[in-house]
């Protein structure tokens, strides 16, 4: 299955690189309300997804007999306040998370300042985890010490 | 407009969409997952911490299919940048070096800063643009609306900041 995802995640980065939504500008234009191509982009993926996971989750069934089995989305303060957060990163880098790796790959060296800051601060939001739990009403992690397989 | 690598016109929006909307589906349907790439920042920081957090099932288990994933998506920019007239390092940003202009150093410090912000703003909120903007709006999920009105709204604040306010009188406009 490994090639699988790797296949599939080379598809979504090469759209991602070609269509303007691992651009610099392409993200500036579109907050700026200048171009909308990436709000089409967003919106049309928005569109024609949903069927297919309805009827993914309808049929109870993935491709291979496995159940079909979707975490959803819980709300609490860090639903707001880390979008905010994120915001911000995405205008400032003109990249969120897949398009950071993109641009890795197309060669744009800066991308890697972005990754490095975007571990930096993923690896202290983990860290922080216990601290930040009361503050933002997230949810408590599970057993905390068990055995690695 | 277009796009900073070897000035290619961008792909046609809709295309564009179609393809992002039949991976995330393909994703569920044959690999029972569901599509978000922040969350691979969790696997990749899992790799070197090791505070529970980090140690949860739900980062352990999704290691196997995210980090090749992540792969693909360099693999992916890699290669539409040899299939476009060859891979050479970049350096330029369009807008930003005609208004804000700053040295490679002050670029990297400015995306460094950029990233802490995708980094733990994306942890906190629990998604990005793929998990929430993407999937989970497709899937009508209450937090993902929430938080992508959040980020989009957060965004377009900046942005404005930046280049209608603060840089106003670099140059372009």
């Amino acid at each position: 299955m490994t090639a699988v995802y790797v296949l599939l995640g080379t598809i979504f980065g090469f759209v991602l690189s070609r269509s303007g939504a691992a651009d610099y500008g392409y993200v500036q234009a579109m907050f700026l309300l200048e171009n909308f191509q990436l709000y089409g982009i967003i919106g049309t993926a928005v569109v024609l997804t949903a069927p297919g996971l309805w009827w993914i989750q309808r049929r109870g069934r993935t491709a291979f007999d496995a159940p079909v089995r979707v975490e959803r989305k819980v709300m609490n303060r860090g639903t707001i306040a880390g979008g905010l957060l994120f915001g911000v990163g995405w205008s400032m880098t003109g990249m969120c998370p897949g398009p950071i790796l993109v641009n890795i790959g197309e060669g744009k060296v800066y991308a890697l300042a972005a990754l490095a800051g975007a571990l930096v601060g993923a690896g202290a939001f983990g860290t922080l985890y216990p601290r930040l739990q009361g503050l933002f009403q997230l949810p408590s992690l599970p057993q905390p010490d068990r055995p690695s397989r | 407009m277009t796009l900073l690598l070897h000035n290619l016109q961008p792909l046609h929006w809709a295309i564009s969409g179609a393809v992002i909307a039949a991976v995330t589906v393909a994703l569920l349907f044959i690999a029972n997952r569901r599509l978000g790439v922040s969350g691979g920042l969790d696997d990749l920081c899992s790799l070197a911490l090791s505070s529970s957090y980090f140690r949860r099932d739900l980062v352990r288990s999704s290691r196997p299919w995210r980090l090749p994933f992540l792969g693909g998506l360099v693999l992916g920019g890699f290669l539409s940048a040899v299939l476009a007239g060859g891979w050479t390092p970049i350096w330029s940003l369009g807008r930003f070096d005609t208004v804000i202009g700053s040295g490679p150093a002050g670029k990297l410090a400015w995306m460094f800063v950029g990233g802490l912000l995708i980094g733990f703003g994306t942890r906190l909120a629990n998604g990005c643009t793929s998990g929430h903007g993407v999937f989970g709006l497709a899937n009508f999920e209450w937090p993902s609306l929430v938080s992508t009105a959040s980020f989009m709204g957060a965004g377009l604040v900046t942005t404005h900041l930046i280049y209608r306010v603060v840089f106003e009188w670099g140059g372009v406009r």
